[in-house]
């Protein structure tokens, strides 16, 4: 049912990586970006997505088609190359003979200057003088509708126990696996926003409402809860929920 | 739900083992490189872009914007109340805003409530206010042990919560993000805005750390 991103509570996962400096103390400085490289892959993925052939749902679900093998054995930005890649064919923008192509020049290690000379940018190119506006406006997920939200705060709900992508199977949804049948309280409601589900598929945004649900850790993990009392929450869009009985 | 379009369905199968990514050289680096290069041949990319990008979220975005805010909120009541009633107009009100950061959320630390961010899903991350997220952040393993034991997790941070005060955890599952408004360190009463700022520390707003303490 489930795929590997999908990893909240999996057991086996060994200590956090925490990064420690000289005296041993906790760094919360590290560098933005540990490799050139990193930073690239990074930015190369905004302004690739930037042309607007996809949004960021359909991104995510690339990267979650993954095979497990390689989503196991890329480091992140591995990951984010690797869905990026397949986009980048699967929408057209490029062909795999050209992918082929330059990735021959570079283990060659020819020089691929020229190629870039004299390069005459798409229409949809994200130009640099236009960064510090596109960042400020970001991409809103909130939407204006009319629609009623079937909850209340402090309703009692229960999540479905599956999938609740009712157009693809194995498709992407927001539900993790481990807040699957379980039951919460409606903690806060936060207008209708751009659902994932089908967003991630090219089918439309179909703004749904969005609540903040609250779960009891024991009604998550049982006897292997650290403390009972202590609570989880999850954003969740109205079709993860049913009213309890 | 409606059941009754099964016929409609198709499979998301995930991609098999000729997809395009197959084709990538294992170092990394010349994945970068073939992928960069064949973008800007083709025009889809700038490399000014690039540029911007990277030294925006390297030298003016990241966690000194949200140290602004919380600090903020220690010295002004009106401002904390604002920033815990609709947090997106308060941070906007110090001019951040935008990518990562359009549905802001601030939760509160206090003497019986501590409260800690996490995605299990990917990586989701209050850019405007905190930046790129840190490594251990998007690690397998605090993405899958914070919600099932948040309290291991933190004593791995040197952070070890007393059992009666109750852990609140947020798994950013939609497009809202969190910050954790910590609680102000005692002793700094006479500490300016400017000077608390920095004591909050990057790991204090997402909750796997406490801010500094006045020297």
């Amino acid at each position: 049912m489930s795929r590997l991103h999908d990893m909240g509570g999996r057991y086996g996962d060994g200590p956090i990586p925490v990064p420690r400096n000289k005296n041993n103390q906790v760094e919360n400085s590290e560098p933005t970006f540990k490799h050139e490289w990193h930073a690239k892959a990074w930015a190369i993925t905004l302004a690739a997505g930037a042309l607007g052939e996809w949004n960021l749902d359909v991104s995510r679900h690339y990267r979650e088609c993954l095979p497990p093998k390689d989503y196991m054995n890329y480091s992140y930005y591995e990951k984010w190359l690797a869905g990026l890649t397949n986009l980048l064919v699967d929408k057209k923008l490029v062909s795999i003979e050209e992918l082929k192509k330059f990735i021959s020049l570079v283990q060659e290690d020819n020089s691929t200057e020229d190629l870039n000379e004299n390069v005459k940018l798409d229409k949809r190119t994200w130009l640099a003088k236009d960064v510090q506006k596109t960042l400020g406006w970001g991409g809103p997920s909130l939407r204006k509708t009319d629609i009623t939200p079937i909850h209340k705060i402090g309703d009692n709900v229960i999540t479905l126990k599956y999938n609740p992508n009712e157009n693809v199977i194995g498709g992407h949804t927001r539900l993790p696996s481990y807040a699957m049948g379980c039951e919460g309280k409606i903690f806060s409601y936060n207008g209708t926003h751009v659902f994932p589900d089908k967003n991630a598929h090219g089918i439309g945004e179909n703004p749904l409402p969005l609540y903040t649900v609250e779960f009891k850790a024991s009604e998550l993990w049982g006897l292997a809860a650290e403390n009972g009392n202590d609570k989880i929450y999850l954003d969740l869009w109205e079709p993860y929920l049913k009213i309890k009985a | 739900m409606n059941s009754n379009n099964d016929h409609n369905l198709h499979q998301s199968q995930g991609h098999k083992k000729d997809d395009a990514h197959s084709h990538l050289p294992s170092d990394p680096e010349l994945r970068v490189k073939a992928i960069e290069t064949l973008l800007l041949s083709k025009g889809l990319i700038d490399s000014k872009t690039l540029d911007e990008l990277i030294d925006t979220y390297e030298n003016r975005i990241g966690p000194q914007n949200g140290a602004k805010v919380i600090a903020k909120a220690w010295v002004d009541e009106n401002y904390k109340k604002r920033l815990l009633d609709d947090a997106t107009a308060a941070i906007r009100e110090l001019s951040y805003q935008g990518r990562q950061g359009e549905n802001m959320v601030v939760v509160e630390n206090t003497a019986d409530i501590h409260n800690v961010v996490v995605c299990t899903l990917c990586s989701c991350y209050p850019w405007p206010v905190l930046g790129i997220p840190p490594t251990w952040y998007k690690s397998d393993e605090y993405r899958s042990r914070t919600v099932r034991e948040p309290r291991k997790v933190l004593s791995e941070f040197g952070l070890n919560i007393d059992p009666k005060i109750e852990i609140k955890v947020w798994d950013s599952t939609a497009e809202l993000r969190y910050l954790v408004l910590p609680i102000r360190p005692d002793g700094t009463e006479n500490m300016s805005e400017e000077q608390l700022a920095e004591l909050v520390t990057r790991n204090s707003m997402i909750g796997t750390g406490l801010p500094e303490n006045s020297k």
